[in-house]
């Protein structure tokens, strides 16, 4: 009820909601990013928000690891070809996040020479079209987790002034290290990428924003930032280790104290908000015109047996991740693509890692939650957590009840699915999901009644 | 040690983590924060607490266990709540009452105020406190005039001693009169303080109540602001009667304050909304006491009190900032 006051000295951070959790970094967080190319990929020709690309190849054509397989319009991201190879098919392949999917599945094939991309000259100085145009050509979306293609997020209207990028490296998701390796083992390329998208936006100053837990990752950055001499602003801040930190909103209001509205964009407030490995993607982009075909992604949680940070070839089948993971526990139960909170589960293992894939997540028995869940005991812990002021509790009474068109005075058109109210509370209950369910009624217009009986799933 | 395929992967939206505390884990969380409060009373009132204890334990997991068997619905004793519910109704009856009629009370009170109303989490007013109010318009002799004499050992066996309790005399007799047979000095403080007095099971020992209390504050189970409002709104009152640390130390106001009125369930959910149910129940309690016809008020302070809650959780609501244009 008394807005908190930040102490001098201490971490910035965002003013409402939020849960301090474990971490469990640690099995993660030391190991050096390791290379590993498959002997096969399949690429998914969705791979960002937005319409499929198109196929370029055909059964038995033979790509180079660079050349482009699937076109888009000017608003999509095009995919290239992550091995060199021979095409085996393009078919309808399973889909990480959409059921089923047009894909390319290449069969890696070694004695094709892997090609070498030259520094283009005059990359430091480009004009903003020609970043933008080069980033698309890339094929580069948002590498946090959404996908949304990068180009449209630097194509600015001419209406709009932007003043600061922030680079995302907050990776407030637990388990995942992904962005904390790539800053520390390639802090120059993380500066360069930002400086690269301030220049395409036309920012004046570049914010990388990190969770307190990753200060060697700030001090690396910090470091390079005295020696890179890119000649721009460039602020490293710390925030406090707390979840959301890393939501796009939510590190906005950390970082330079703007509240974006809902319905609005960050760069309606100035600001363009870009994750740390889009950064480093940006920068090969532009300054090798190398597109987009590794992804660093961190591999653990109790049911892998040697857990990793790997750089993969997008389109590696999470089969041959854990083959080179060592194999996975009897009881895991769950396998996650992305984190912990936001991530979505597997239900097979012959998907492939797309773009937007942060990590791999092998969940053990004792680590995921129950779904049995209990009635409301309106502990309002729900209302404590969550960061925008919503009330889930009654979003997941009402909806419960079948009530779901009833619920928007609680908020729950500008949830955006954190899942700190469900990590809290105590009955266990799902409330993302109630939260999921209200949405799509109010998309069709009828709220379809969902018979629970409170308790039931708990205690049979 | 591994495995090529496991045996099915289970498909559910996030998160897929949780914190560590369940509904389950916080009722025997509480339970263990009253546990120092009873083995107090089965130190200075004997072994006949156990006894109540398991009567009233009993009734409430008896209640509940009846209406979900007629109701073919899944059995919830597992939840600790109707353990919890018999705990808390113990805690608030005196010492000396026949053993069978805590069980009737806690029945009555699970089956009444939770079962009737469709279980944990959807009752109006707190269980326990229903059932004590069931068992004061039952029983009305028994309950107000089967105090015991706290006596230090008196698990080994002695005699049980009936007296008034503190705040009896202070009804009957008033102020003057009352002043004179307790013997108000820094002494009759002390004992009201560590818990050597005439009183209910679960109210005596103010310091052992601190100690549960802090355990529950320490686990975020409760938060301040009921309690401490709770003890405001008293204090208040208690200032017009002259006597105001005699009202604070007595009766079950800290076991009220710290573990009835905090239950999630019957109290609003926003600190706002708390502190006006904490100020209302002490106020009440206060004014049941000193212009009342009952020594102690704050039973029914807290039942009135809940019955405001829905309101309060209506009125306040966590704060969104306010965009133009955007829905609600």
């Amino acid at each position: 009820m008394w807005r908190r006051q930040r102490p001098r000295g201490a971490p910035r951070t965002f003013l409402r909601g939020g849960v301090h959790m474990d971490d469990r970094k640690a099995a993660t967080a030391v190991l050096p990013i390791e290379r590993f190319v498959p002997g096969r990929v399949v690429m998914p020709l969705s791979q960002h928000l937005g319409a499929p690309a198109r196929a370029t190849v055909k059964r038995k054509a033979v790509v180079t690891r660079g050349d482009c397989i699937g076109e888009t319009g000017p608003d999509g991201a095009p995919i290239h070809a992550s091995v060199s190879g021979t095409v085996k098919r393009v078919a309808l392949l399973p889909h990480p996040t959409a059921v089923e999917g047009e894909a390319v599945e290449i069969e890696v094939d070694p004695s094709i020479q892997e090609p070498q991309w030259e520094e283009r000259y005059g990359w430091q100085h480009l004009p903003r079209a020609l970043i933008v145009e080069r980033v698309q050509a890339a094929g580069i979306v948002g590498l946090g987790g959404a996908a949304f293609p990068t180009h449209r997020k630097l194509r600015i209207p001419p209406e709009i002034t932007i003043d600061t990028v922030i680079i995302n490296g907050a990776e407030c998701e637990p388990y995942l290290t992904s962005d904390h390796r790539v800053m520390l083992e390639t802090p120059a390329e993380v500066l360069w990428g930002a400086v690269i998208m301030a220049q395409a936006v036309g920012a004046w100053q570049v914010v990388i924003g990190l969770e307190t837990n990753k200060d060697d990752a700030a001090q690396r950055l910090r470091e390079a930032a005295q020696q890179c001499q890119c000649h721009w602003p460039v602020h490293i801040a710390l925030c406090e280790t707390r979840y959301p930190q890393g939501s796009e909103k939510q590190l906005i209001e950390a970082l330079v104290g703007r509240a974006v509205p809902p319905g609005k964009l960050p760069m309606h407030v100035g600001v363009v908000v870009q994750n740390v490995a889009t950064a480093v993607a940006c920068y090969h982009a532009v300054r090798y015109e190398r597109p987009l075909l590794d992804r660093v992604i961190t591999v653990t949680g109790g049911g892998i047996v040697t857990p990793k940070n790997l750089s993969v070839p997008i389109g590696t089948l999470v089969d041959d991740i854990v083959a080179a993971c060592g194999g996975m526990h009897k009881r895991t139960a769950k396998v996650i693509a992305g984190g912990p909170m936001m991530g979505r589960a597997l239900g097979r293992l012959d998907l492939p890692v797309i773009k937007g894939t942060g990590g791999l997540l092998f969940l053990r028995t004792d680590e995921v939650r129950p779904d049995c869940y209990g009635p409301c005991i309106s502990c309002g812990k729900c209302l404590d957590v969550c960061p925008l002021g919503l009330e889930p509790n009654q979003i997941s009474v009402y909806t419960e009840a079948g009530r779901a068109l009833e619920t928007e005075s609680y908020g729950v058109q500008s949830c955006f699915e954190c899942g700190c109210c469900s990590y809290v509370c105590p009955a266990q209950r799902p409330l993302v999901q109630f939260i999921q369910i209200a949405k799509s009624a109010f998309q069709r217009g009828t709220a379809l009644g969902i018979a629970v009986r409170p308790g039931a799933g708990c205690h049979d | 040690m591994t495995d090529p395929l496991p045996p099915r992967l289970v498909l559910s939206p996030g998160p897929h983590l949780r914190a560590e505390m369940t509904t389950q884990q916080i009722m025997w969380w509480v339970s263990g924060a009253l546990a120092p409060v009873y083995l107090w009373a089965v130190a200075i009132y004997g072994l006949r607490v156990i006894v109540l204890l398991v009567s009233g334990i009993g009734g409430a997991v008896a209640g509940e266990w009846l209406v979900n068997r007629l109701r073919s619905q899944a059995q919830t004793l597992s939840d600790g709540s109707a353990v919890l519910t018999g705990l808390l109704l113990v805690g608030t009856i005196s010492p000396g009452l026949p053993a069978w009629m805590p069980a009737v009370g806690g029945f009555l009170g699970l089956v009444c105020a939770k079962m009737l109303f469709g279980g944990l989490g959807y009752n109006i007013f707190n269980p326990a406190l229903v059932g004590r109010a069931i068992m004061m318009a039952t029983f009305p002799v028994a309950m107000t005039t089967t105090w015991l004499t706290p006596r230090l050992g008196a698990f080994m066996g002695t005699d049980a001693v009936t007296q008034a309790s503190p705040l009896g005399i202070m009804k009957l007799e008033g102020l003057a009169k009352a002043t004179e047979i307790l013997g108000m000095g820094p002494e009759y403080y002390w004992h009201l303080l560590v818990g050597l007095r005439v009183g209910s099971v679960g109210e005596v020992s103010v310091v052992l109540m601190l100690l549960g209390a802090g355990v529950l504050l320490w686990k975020r189970i409760i938060k301040w602001y009921i309690p401490l409002s709770v003890l405001a709104g008293l204090l208040l009152i208690a200032l017009c009667s002259g006597i105001p640390l005699f009202h604070l130390l007595t009766g079950g106001l800290w076991f009220g304050a710290f573990f009835m009125a905090t239950d999630y369930v019957t109290a609003p959910m926003m600190p706002k909304g708390q502190i006006i149910f904490g100020l209302g129940i002490g106020v009440l309690t206060g004014v049941i006491r000193i212009w009342g016809g009952y020594p102690e008020g704050i039973c029914y302070a807290i039942l009135m009190v809940n019955a405001v809650t829905p309101a309060l959780n209506h009125w306040f609501r966590p704060r969104r900032p306010h965009w133009e244009g955007a829905p609600s």
